[in-house]
């Protein structure tokens, strides 16, 4: 008699509790959680890729990947230092984000379909359209690659690179001479050594292989793309709140740039009269507090980070050694293809 | 003592049951694809009328570009386009009834935003269409450049976005304008037809809908500039990352489609292609369809029943239509426009 | 006047006629090319096809031309993702490659000499039409590298936006002769084609 009484008290409260516990936002806020009690994110970066991630000999991290990290730190700590860099290898990139070693991914892969529908990651968008081009010798007096016909070509065996040649010739009926080498270092003495005329890689690879040439600025790299290789920052599925929360760090550098929004003028912003970037900044409307923020969250990574086209520019553009030009990655009013959706 | 912690386990174990179900099935439905496939159709939540983009006929055949991505999706689940039913919303009624489960997906020319995304716990998977602000003017003007509109007599509807986007840019490009305010877009347009203004602005979708109400339609042209930013897209719940994937990987396929070269009317030819990145497409190569919970022929019965996004975009709003909308835009990223897919590999 | 014009351009064509192939005659004939009709000025084109600037994005130089085959469409690269669009109307078989080119010579009311690629597949065509409004090559002409093909006008406006041509590319008197003022000789040109499966 007295048990039976007492059990369903016992039983309600069992209930409650979980319910309780199942419907706070904790269940879906795991990795932000996480980081704030952390006190860092932990970010999988490359082993050294110049303008992507490399390490200086003090340590200090660099690159475009390395400073989408640096954003989303400090769109939360309101610190772009908060970050533990994690180098990893091409073998364990996708299963250190799998297995929650890492929060983010920001490592010059690319997003594929079968990366986010079997590997369980999702990306968040774009940080830089890669894909093949073409580097040749200055005099050679080309400036398109549809001047390359009859052209010996280096390139190594077995990659898509191979085959996106072989189409791109094909399509345009030109005629091809390929010269197949084991490794991107062969490939390129074999250049150097003028057995080809032409190199061909992602373009981001092209730039990097031309500082390595004798004299760099006696070679090009031709504006044309001819393969896809966009490069994002993933997460894992599941945690949508830190999906948002990564995907527009990423779309507020994009905005920032394209609203004129940069680090040396960011404590300007907020008394902008435009009200695209009044919601950017957060002086109107409450954007940040829904992914777990403050209101001044774009702002603060700006402050810290720049927006895209002083991140671009520092690393792998106009100021670095590498002068990518923006290409494909300048915003969609300047001739590329770099668009975010509205902060609004 | 003893009695009242044995009860605490067992509630704890129903409890744990219920709060599961409670999150799996009430609050975070992460079976859209499963209730799908039982129902044995995509319910999609339309607009109830919008040339181009979504119009039912008298006899109830819905047409339009929003309508044919619904399709695209039935096709991908069921090699069966007309698996999708259309419901029909109302622009205040739209994201509450996706969030309440009337519809599976929304595709109804909603403008991808923030606040949107965050605060409705909804997720736009990708742009379907570029869509942004412009101009149309009489085509005896000889004006090419909205830079060249300096001191016009501009009609607009009142208190939209609209007009505070125009306010920006003349302001922004040193330009003076007179500002022609109406209260419905009716007659913003009766206004401009009548000769009031010089030119009218409004998203550059809705100007070429609003050209064929002119008079003399031919006489009008509009602008290439596009002064705002609205990517419309297709909307799903947050929290179903497994159907979010199919939503967003159909549209892919669509582009990706267009830019192999691979169209309704060669699709037979296309299953025999050795290029691989055709191959994985149309999956005589890799098993990208199941991954998704699909068939290994998902994107070939999207191409088959429905087109490639071009085919899509020319039926509905571009060449072949009434609208007769310039790709602009929405033309591929390697043919002019910004419309880019990630690869299926 | 312009009967008597077009009496002459008749004969001409009639003479064109009578010079080729009794068994030319026998085949079905191709609609687009009709030596001796005069263009129709009054005629309009559906707005598609007519001349505008359109949003569009390259990394060629202002002043590059783009033929997009697929599309029916001719691009003037402007700069600052603007370019001039044109209808055309396109090749049914011929210039199926793509690739890139440049304007060698530009003529005004160009004569016409049927290569001989396009006699053999047309035999009732004529060797020989000097230029003028019924002429096929319509109002201008800009020859590309060394091929037979160029870019040239029209006395059939209601070809623009189909694939009739023998692979040259039409645009309507009025846009070729825009065109042509636009662009000199040693212009890029590029031909794009649908990717093949």
């Amino acid at each position: 008699m007295f048990d039976c009484t007492r059990r369903p008290f016992a039983l309600l409260a069992g209930i409650l509790l979980v319910l309780f516990v199942a419907d706070s936002p904790e269940v879906h806020a795991q990795t932000l959680n996480a980081v704030r009690e952390r006190g860092a994110v932990n970010c999988g970066v490359g082993l050294g890729l110049l303008g992507f991630s490399s390490q200086d000999d003090s340590g200090h991290w660099t690159g475009l990947d390395v400073d989408i990290c640096r954003a989303v730190a400090a769109a939360i700590f309101g610190d772009p230092d908060k970050v533990t860099f994690v180098p990893l290898d091409v073998s364990t990139r996708f299963t250190a984000l799998q297995s929650g070693k890492i929060d983010v991914l920001s490592r010059n892969s690319t997003w594929t379909m079968s990366r986010e529908t079997s590997l369980g990651l999702m990306f968040t968008g774009i940080a830089y359209y890669d894909g093949q081009g073409f580097l040749l010798r200055r005099e050679a007096g080309i400036d398109t690659a549809l001047q390359l016909g009859g052209k010996t070509v280096c390139t190594q065996t077995g990659t898509t690179s191979e085959l996106n040649l072989a189409d791109y010739f094909g399509a345009h009926a030109m005629p091809l001479n390929v010269l197949t080498l084991s490794t991107a270092e062969e490939s390129r003495r074999a250049y150097e050594e003028r057995k080809c005329d032409v190199l061909t890689s992602d373009v981001s690879q092209l730039y990097a292989e031309r500082l390595k040439l004798a004299v760099p600025d006696s070679h090009i790299i031709l504006p044309e793309i001819i393969s896809k290789e966009p490069l994002g920052p993933a997460v894992r599925q599941g945690d949508d709140q830190w999906f948002n929360l990564v995907k527009w760090t990423l779309y507020s550098l994009i905005n920032a740039e394209e609203l004129g929004v940069k680090s040396a003028t960011i404590d300007d912003a907020p008394r902008s009269t435009n009200p695209d970037i009044r919601r950017l900044v957060g002086s109107e409307g409450e954007f940040g507090q829904q992914l777990g923020l403050e209101k001044d969250w774009a702002a603060r990574v700006v402050r810290s980070v720049g927006n895209y086209g002083e991140i671009y520019e520092r690393n792998v553009g106009t100021q670095s050694y590498l002068s990518i030009p923006r290409g494909l990655n300048a915003l969609w009013t300047q001739g590329g293809i770099q668009y975010a959706p509205p902060v609004r | 003592m003893r009695t009242f912690r044995g009860g605490l386990t067992i509630g704890l174990a129903v409890a744990v049951l219920v709060a599961a179900a409670a999150i799996t099935y009430e609050r975070y439905d992460t079976k859209t694809l499963k209730r799908t496939m039982r129902r044995g159709e995509v319910l999609c939540g339309v607009n109830k009328g919008l040339p181009g983009f979504s119009n039912p006929d008298d006899k109830g055949n819905w047409t339009g570009f929003d309508v044919d991505f619904c399709r695209a999706v039935a096709s991908a689940i069921f090699d069966d386009p007309s698996k999708a039913k259309f419901v029909p919303l109302d622009a205040s009624e739209r994201f509450k009834e996706l969030q309440n489960r009337k519809v599976d997906i929304l595709s109804r020319n909603s403008t991808w935003s923030m606040s949107r995304e965050v605060n409705y716990d909804l997720y736009f998977p990708a742009v379907a269409y570029y869509d942004g602000q412009g101009f149309m003017l009489p085509r005896a003007r000889k004006i090419d450049s909205a830079l060249d509109l300096n001191g016009s007599k501009v009609c607009v509807q009142a208190d939209t976005t609209t007009a505070l986007n125009l306010a920006d840019y003349f302001r922004t490009n040193n330009m003076t304008y007179t500002e022609m305010k109406f209260g419905k877009p009716d007659d913003v347009v009766k206004a401009y037809d009548s000769g009031q203004c010089d030119t009218l602005t409004s998203d550059a979708s809705q100007l070429y809908a609003l050209r064929l109400k002119l008079s003399k339609p031919n006489d009008h042209m509009i602008l290439a500039d596009i002064i705002s930013k609205e990517p419309l897209a297709p909307v799903v719940r947050q929290r179903d990352d497994d159907w979010m994937m199919i939503v967003k990987w159909t549209l892919y396929a669509m582009i990706n489609a267009e830019e192999l070269g691979v169209t309704s009317k060669n699709i037979d030819e296309a299953l025999k292609s050795k290029k691989p990145e055709v191959m994985r497409l149309v999956g005589t190569e890799g098993s990208y369809g199941e991954d998704l919970g699909l068939t290994k022929d998902w994107a070939v019965r999207i191409i088959k029943h429905v087109g490639n996004y071009g085919e899509v975009y020319d039926r509905n709003v571009g060449a072949d239509s009434k609208l007769k909308i310039p790709r602009g835009m929405n033309q591929l990223w390697n043919a002019g426009g910004v419309q880019y897919a990630p690869p299926i590999r | 006047m312009t009967n008597f014009r077009q009496m002459i351009w008749m004969l001409i064509a009639a003479f064109g006629l009578a010079l080729s192939s009794v068994q030319g005659h026998a085949q079905s004939r191709p609609d687009a090319d009709e030596p001796g009709l005069i263009a129709d000025d009054g005629y309009q084109l559906d707005p598609e096809w007519q001349k505008q600037v359109v949003y569009y994005r390259s990394n060629e130089a202002p002043g590059t031309i783009i033929v997009a085959t697929a599309e029916r469409h001719l691009y003037l690269v402007q700069g600052n993702g603007r370019a001039l669009r044109y209808g055309i109307g396109v090749g049914r078989e011929g210039f199926q490659w793509q690739g890139l080119v440049t304007i060698t010579r530009k003529a005004e009311w160009p004569d016409w000499v049927p290569p001989p690629e396009m006699i053999a597949r047309q035999p009732y065509l004529p060797r020989f039409m000097a230029g003028g409004p019924g002429n096929p090559l319509g109002a201008r002409a800009m020859y590309l590298g060394t091929t037979v093909y160029r870019i040239h006008g029209t006395n059939r406006p209601d070809t623009i936006g189909t694939a009739v041509s023998s692979g040259c590319f039409r645009l309507v008197n009025n846009d070729v002769a825009d065109l042509y003022n636009r662009v000199p000789v040693g212009t890029k040109v590029i031909i794009r084609q649908k990717p093949e499966l």
